[in-house]
C-alpha cells in the first residue's frame, strides 16, 4: 500500500539528520565552534556563527513541552487519525523538536511528562520519529 | 524617509482573496515546512501549542478566551462591514463550538476572508491640510525572539510583546493608564491574553479576572478590538489593527466609534499590535491624536 501522507523535503542542511532516521538514530546539530546542540539543522551556529557543523547522536528520551490534539484533517490523508497529538518534544540534550505522540490517549498527554522515541517506517526510504510514553 | 524629504506619501496596504481563492492556505502551507509529515498545519496548531503550554505554566484556558471572543464580537455587531455582523455570540455559543485544534474551538480562530486596507503616512504638516483629522505615530518597538517554532521557549511569554511593548511606552513617553483603547493582533484569541499581559496590563493568570465583566466590550474600561478584530471583522494582517487604531483616533467609526454612544472615553491614545510566526515577531505602536 501506497503512504498518501506528506513526506519530508530533502534538502542538504537535513541529510544527516534523515539518514539517521533510516537507521534508527535521533541525530541533531552540534557547534563545532561553541558546542551548543541546535535543531532545526542550519549551516551555522544561531548562537556563535560558526560554521564549524558535527553531528550527534541524541538519546531519543525527552520530555513534552507543549501539545495540541487535532480535531480537524487540514489533509485529507490525516483523516483516519483523528483525534491525534502533535507535540513539541523538549530533547534531554536542549532542543526542542516537532513530532507527534502515539501509543497514548490524547486525553492522558500532559506538559513535561516523560517520552521516548518510537520509530515509524513509513516507506522504504523515510522513517520518521515519534514519542509515546517513556516506559516506566 | 518622510522626515528627509525623499518622499511625500507612504501606502501601506493589503489585501488578499484568502476566502475564495487558496491563497490564505498558500500562506500556511509555506509556514509549516516539514512539519506537515507530522500533520501539523497552518497557525492553528503552532498557536494551540503554545495556549497549552500557557495553560500549564498559569491560570488561563477557555473561560478566558470565550470572554475574548465573546467580547470582540460585540464590536464586531456595531461594525457592518464585519463578516460576523448580525451574528451574536453567547457563551454558551462558544462553549457550543466545535474543537479544532484543542485547546482551541473554532470561535478561538480568526476569519479568513476576502479584502484589503490601505493607510496613507505623510508628515504631520501636510496632514493637518487633509480632510480627516491627523493622527500621530507616538511611539513603536519591537521584538523578535526566535526564528523558529522550535526555538520558542517562551511561548507562555514573556514573548517579544513585553519588550517590544516597553519600547513603545518610552518612545511615547506615556504609561499604560494613558491608553485609551488596544487594538491588539488577534490571530487566535490566546494571542489576544498573551500580548496584553506581557505589555503589563495584568499579570500571568490574572487574565480570567481582568476580562470578566465586559472590560474590553462596548462600554467597557479598555476597550479592545473595536472593528471585532481579526476574530470578528476580517483578517488583513497586521492592517486590521492599524487601520481600526487610526479610523477611531480619526473619529470615522460610525456606530462603533468609542466615546459617549459606546459609554468609553472619547480616544486620545490607542495602542496597537503586530504579531508574526508563531509569536516570533512582535510589533508595537501607540497612536495619537495629532
Amino acid at each position: 500500500m501506497t503512504y498518501g501522507k506528506p513526506l519530508p523535503k530533502i534538502y542538504a542542511d537535513a541529510r544527516e539528520f534523515r539518514e539517521g532516521c533510516l537507521e534508527h538514530e535521533l541525530r541533531i546539530q552540534k557547534c563545532g565552534g561553541c558546542g551548543h546542540l541546535r535543531w532545526p539543522p542550519a549551516f551555522l551556529c544561531p548562537r556563535c556563527l560558526s560554521r564549524d557543523t558535527q553531528w550527534v547522536r541524541a538519546s531519543g528520551r525527552g520530555t513534552v513541552y507543549s501539545y495540541a490534539v487535532y480535531h480537524v484533517a487540514f489533509d485529507e490523508a490525516f483523516k483516519g487519525d483523528l483525534p491525534y497529538v502533535v507535540a513539541l518534544v523538549a530533547l534531554e540534550e536542549g532542543p526542542h523538536l516537532l513530532t507527534n505522540l502515539v501509543e497514548c490517549d490524547p486525553g492522558a498527554v500532559s506538559c513535561d511528562m516523560a517520552v521516548e522515541v518510537v520509530w515509524d517506517d513509513v516507506t522504504e526510504s523515510v522513517s520518521l520519529p515519534r514519542f509515546r510514553p517513556a516506559a516506566g | 524617509m518622510l522626515e528627509a524629504g525623499l518622499c511625500s506619501y507612504v501606502m501601506i496596504s493589503y489585501g488578499q482573496s484568502g476566502r475564495s481563492g487558496d491563497s490564505m492556505m498558500q500562506v500556511l502551507a509555506a509556514l509549516s515546512g516539514d512539519d506537515v509529515v507530522y500533520g501539523h498545519f497552518g497557525a492553528a496548531g503552532g498557536y494551540a501549542l503554545a495556549a497549552r503550554r500557557a495553560m500549564h505554566e498559569f491560570r488561563t484556558g477557555p473561560k478566558t478566551w470565550k470572554q475574548i471572543a465573546v467580547g470582540q464580537r460585540k464590536w464586531a455587531n456595531l461594525n457592518p462591514r464585519a463578516m460576523m455582523c448580525g451574528r451574536a455570540m453567547t457563551g454558551e455559543d462558544y462553549d457550543r463550538s466545535p474543537l479544532v485544534v484543542e485547546p482551541f474551538r473554532l470561535a478561538d480562530n480568526c476569519l479568513v476572508t476576502d479584502g484589503g486596507r490601505a493607510c496613507i503616512v505623510t508628515t504631520l504638516e501636510r496632514a493637518r491640510d487633509l480632510r480627516h483629522p491627523p493622527v500621530v505615530l507616538m511611539g513603536l518597538g519591537m521584538h523578535h525572539p526566535s526564528a523558529d517554532l522550535a526555538g520558542a521557549r517562551y511561548l507562555a511569554g514573556p514573548t517579544g510583546a513585553r519588550r517590544a511593548g516597553a519600547t513603545a511606552l518610552r518612545m511615547a513617553g506615556i504609561t499604560l493608564d494613558d491608553v485609551d483603547a488596544c487594538e491588539i493582533y488577534d490571530c487566535f484569541t490566546y494571542t489576544v491574553e498573551i500580548t496584553l499581559q506581557d505589555y503589563g496590563f495584568f499579570g500571568p493568570g490574572e487574565g480570567e479576572d481582568w476580562f470578566r465583566g465586559g472590560t474590553i466590550e462596548p462600554g467597557g474600561r479598555m476597550p479592545v478590538n473595536t472593528s471585532g478584530g481579526q476574530l470578528s471583522e476580517s483578517y488583513q494582517m497586521g492592517l486590521t489593527p492599524l487601520t481600526e487604531g487610526v479610523m477611531q483616533l480619526m473619529g470615522r467609526c460610525g456606530e462603533r466609534q468609542l466615546g459617549p454612544a459606546t459609554g468609553n472615553r472619547t480616544p486620545e491614545i490607542i495602542l496597537c499590535s503586530d504579531n508574526g510566526g508563531i509569536l516570533q515577531s512582535h510589533a508595537c505602536y501607540i497612536l495619537g491624536r495629532g
